[in-house]
């Protein structure tokens, strides 16, 4: 497998090292606490060091994640958290870079920064809030509310198709595509541990209630839905176009969650492929650059 | 008429014309660096339609033994290498200059010398694409014997070229410049003053355009990471960076649009790195909103604004000084910006390198506002001085540092400014929010906090020092008149008032780089000094007189604006200047 390194021998931390101290701003039983637990499960279970955790998000309720989490983090604007977290990434590549965001931020406003970031390869592993829903703004359709979904803003039922996360993943070339549940924390920890292992862009997708203004997708109604791939016989995600089939399954009938696709060697990450040195750009010493001979090309 | 050098010697003006991809700009080039060889000053400066091949591309070249700082309007010697050059710019030529074309055009004049090249007898057997260079050779050998700098004037334009390319160019300008020494022999003239080459006070000079002296100023400020996406007249910071990633480990990123390059700026400077963007005004539009981003989160980073002629596409390969108050009220909300305006290539290169610093130091963002003619426009200059330039990163805390104990990042401090740790480093854990928040990075939305950060944030901007924030006088303290202008109206006027002054009328300049902030006292002292002002700016609503008098109550009243997507004319400023004060110091 196409996979990151990560060791760190003495690792002394615990769940309670990651606890920022700070009064959650979430509705009581909104998914955003599950995502935050599996993602702190995730970085103990790979022994990463706090400090070498940067979390990135947008603007909605789950881009307060990085409050909620005691690593460095980053809450930029709306839709823009992708191309921030790839600048912190390529000027310090031994950071662990997480980013996180809503539906709205990552499929709406962002969905431009999303397809680049894919087919750019950046490692870093994305983490998208899907509840298919605005929340913060109190209720709006998101792109990917399913059709005919009644909401503030459309009151008479939503006429727009979807946006397939999955299907949208695999086609620009992202070569880690999962699903997880927000009311599966053992499950989503572990795709999210595969994530940061994963060398390249990691794109989880979050299946997640909004008790709030989506009542009637409630936990329950997800639990019904929810079928877990890496069950099934023919399970195959080094497979294109298997995964291609299951994600047009997605948001029919059923929720299909786990590994979609992993690519296998294929692509070398966005780093990989840059001519400059391997040592971070970060820890450049840049206080006496010489530009002599520039400026002789000049003369 | 003025500024007509014809038969004088080292001084002179050429435009060159023709169609896109005919190797126009190349004859201008080539020209400029023959005459830096013979150490002239240099002033070279193009005028292009937004297209690849056709249309109607011009260049001007001015060189002279004197200092210059801008194009002259009319010219001693006009290449056309089309009829349309011909009709467009012959009305620039002065009486009695050289009009070269080739000789299948059957233009006659007695006003003008006319030489005909007869390119196709010429060519004999060498490539097509050489045409441009036998005329380059032409326009040398009119201009005296002394022909071996064009050798090297060729071998410096095409060094990235192959061998032969480079030879077969010689080979044409030898060509061309034969046939010129032929027929000043045989008509016993000099159609031109001759160029001999002198010795420059300034001693070896840099010949390049303000776009390349503001990317090697970032270069030696240590920039490690540029993104950007292409518009123009900033596209060469991209391919200059580029051209310099590895030689200097810069990753250089294409963006998909001016959000992602702003924002990916935003992070790799978070991250630590020295980081910078360029683009002109529709992208900076874009790029607003993570402005204000970073003027909340405390990120210093630096954004090459080169305007072009607006609104929206606008006149997009023309200059403008229309984005000034658009920059300076940058994104939603109040945040320290610090916007300078250099007016020169020296001050491209020194003020883009103290842009870092000073975004370093007050940690906050910083625009640089160039105009497609200093972006664009090649100028000679004395080589720049890099031993005095310290990389000064002011409260930034390395990540050899040791663990931090009770970090905070935004922690309130006499000078506003707090240390800056970056992710990695023990002890330095933290968020840069979009929010407002605490001292620790919290979001805080409470009155009081709100409060005591906006004035943080404005607090930092008194670090940097007064005398930075006042303008520059160029020209006598006891003048009559004092123009007062920004950016690259400095190269214009200065030539203008040099001309003034040698006829009696004393004028100076007052010449701002920094704009915003600015010392209001200072300012305000300096204006009401002066025994009579106007302004000058390439804009429509004098948008530096409207700022000038919203900071310091000082009102300029006369004005010479230019909107008409093209530089100053010197000659324009020297006629208008001169009316001025034969009017008693009144506009008419």
């Amino acid at each position: 497998m196409n996979q990151i390194k990560i060791s760190n021998e003495k690792y002394t931390f615990s769940l309670g090292d990651f606890d920022s101290g700070n009064k959650s701003q979430w509705c009581p039983g909104c998914g955003n606490f599950g995502i935050v637990m599996a993602i702190k499960k995730a970085i103990i279970s790979l022994k990463i060091n706090p400090k070498d955790v940067l979390i990135v998000s947008g603007i909605g309720c789950s881009s307060k994640t990085p409050h909620y989490i005691k690593t460095f983090g980053i809450e930029t604007i709306h839709g823009r958290a992708l191309p921030v977290a790839s600048g912190a990434k390529l000027a310090n590549k031994d950071l662990h870079v997480i980013v996180v965001g809503g539906d709205g931020d990552g499929y709406g406003i962002g969905i431009g920064h999303f397809i680049h970031a894919m087919r750019r390869n950046c490692n870093v592993t994305y983490i998208v809030h899907d509840n298919q829903i605005y929340g913060l703004t109190k209720g709006q359709t998101s792109p990917t509310t399913r059709k005919g979904v009644k909401s503030v803003s459309t009151p008479n039922g939503s006429v727009e198709t979807p946006v397939n996360p999955m299907v949208l993943s695999l086609a620009s070339g992202a070569t880690f595509i999962a699903k997880g549940f927000a009311g599966d924390i053992q499950q989503l920890s572990n795709l999210i541990e595969n994530g940061i292992k994963h060398r390249g862009f990691s794109i989880i997708d979050v299946a997640q209630p909004c008790v709030s203004y989506n009542p009637n997708m409630s936990n329950s109604w997800y639990k019904e839905r929810i079928v877990n791939i890496e069950q099934e016989e023919n399970y195959n995600p080094k497979d294109k176009h298997w995964a291609y089939e299951i994600a047009l399954k997605d948001q029919e009938e059923v929720i299909p969650t786990g590994i979609f696709y992993q690519s296998e060697n294929d692509r070398e990450t966005y780093i990989d492929d840059l001519p400059e040195d391997s040592i971070a750009l970060v820890k450049h010493d840049i206080t006496n650059i010489n530009i002599d001979s520039e400026l002789e090309k000049y003369e | 008429m003025l500024w007509k050098y014809i038969m004088s010697n080292n001084k002179i003006s050429i435009k060159v014309g023709g169609p896109a991809g005919e190797g126009v700009f190349t004859i201008g080039l080539l020209l400029s660096k023959y005459f830096q060889r013979a150490e002239l000053n240099v002033v070279y400066t193009t005028d292009y339609p937004s297209l690849i091949k056709g249309g109607h591309n011009t260049c001007s070249i001015r060189a002279e033994d004197e200092e210059i700082n801008a194009e002259s309007i009319n010219h001693d010697v006009l290449v056309a290498l089309d009829d349309l050059t011909i009709s467009e710019d012959l009305k620039y030529l002065n009486e009695g200059g050289v009009l070269i074309c080739n000789e299948k055009s059957n233009f006659e004049s007695n006003k003008f010398q006319v030489f005909k090249l007869p390119i196709t007898k010429l060519l004999n057997g060498l490539d097509k694409r050489v045409s441009n260079t036998i005329a380059f050779g032409a326009v040398i050998g009119l201009m005296g014997e002394n022909g071996d700098l064009f050798i090297e004037a060729i071998s410096s334009h095409f060094k990235k070229k192959k061998q032969e390319v480079i030879e077969m160019n010689i080979k044409a300008a030898e060509v061309g410049f034969q046939y010129s020494r032929e027929i000043c022999k045989k008509e016993n003239k000099g159609f031109i003053g001759r160029i001999n080459k002198i010795n420059n006070p300034l001693g070896k000079t840099v010949f390049m355009s303000g776009n390349d002296a503001a990317a090697l100023g970032a270069l030696k400020a240590g920039v490690k990471f540029v993104g950007e996406y292409p518009m123009t007249p900033s596209s060469s910071f991209l391919s200059f960076f580029a051209a310099h990633e590895l030689n200097y480990n810069i990753t250089t990123k294409q963006t998909e649009d001016e959000l992602a390059a702003m924002n990916m700026v935003i992070g790799a400077s978070v991250a630590g790195v020295r980081a910078l963007t360029a683009t002109s005004g529709g992208g900076f539009a874009l790029m607003n909103e993570a402005l204000g981003f970073a003027g909340i989160g405390e990120t210093p980073l630096v954004c090459f604004e080169c305007q072009r002629a607006g609104p929206s596409t606008g006149v997009p390969t023309y200059t403008d000084q229309g984005d000034l108050k658009f920059v300076i009220n940058s994104s939603q909300g109040e945040f320290p910006l610090v916007v300078l305006a250099p007016g020169d290539i020296e001050e491209c290169f020194y003020e883009s390198f103290e842009a870092f610093n000073i975004a370093d130091k007050v940690q906050t963002p910083v625009v640089v506002l160039l105009d497609k003619h200093l972006a664009a426009s090649h100028f000679t200059a004395k080589k720049f001085n890099t031993s005095n330039l310290k990389v000064d990163r002011g409260k930034y805390i390395p990540l050899s540092e040791d663990k931090l104990t009770n970090y905070k990042r935004y922690e309130f401090t006499k000078d506003g400014i707090s240390k800056r740790a970056v992710p990695g480093q023990e002890g330095g854990i933290h968020i840069n929010s979009s929010y407002e928040h605490d001292e620790t990075g919290w979001t805080c939305e409470t009155a009081e906090n709100h409060i005591l950060m906006q004035q943080k944030r404005f607090k930092k901007l008194e670090s940097i020092p007064k005398a930075k924030l006042r303008p520059k006088m160029f020209g006598p303290e006891d003048a009559d008149l004092t123009i007062v202008g920004w950016g690259s109206t400095k190269g214009p006027v200065l030539d203008a008032i040099k001309y003034l002054n040698k006829d009696g009328f004393k004028v100076n300049y007052m010449h701002f780089v920094y704009i915003s902030p600015m010392d209001e006292t200072g300012v305000k002292l300096m204006l009401e000094s002066c025994k009579n002002t106007i302004i000058l700016e390439g804009n429509f609503t004098a948008q530096l007189r409207d700022i000038i008098r919203e900071k310091t109550g000082f009102y300029i009243e006369k004005t010479y604006l230019k909107y008409d997507g093209r530089p100053y004319f010197f000659q324009d400023i020297y006629n208008k200047i001169r009316e001025i004060l034969e009017n008693g110091g009144n506009l008419k």
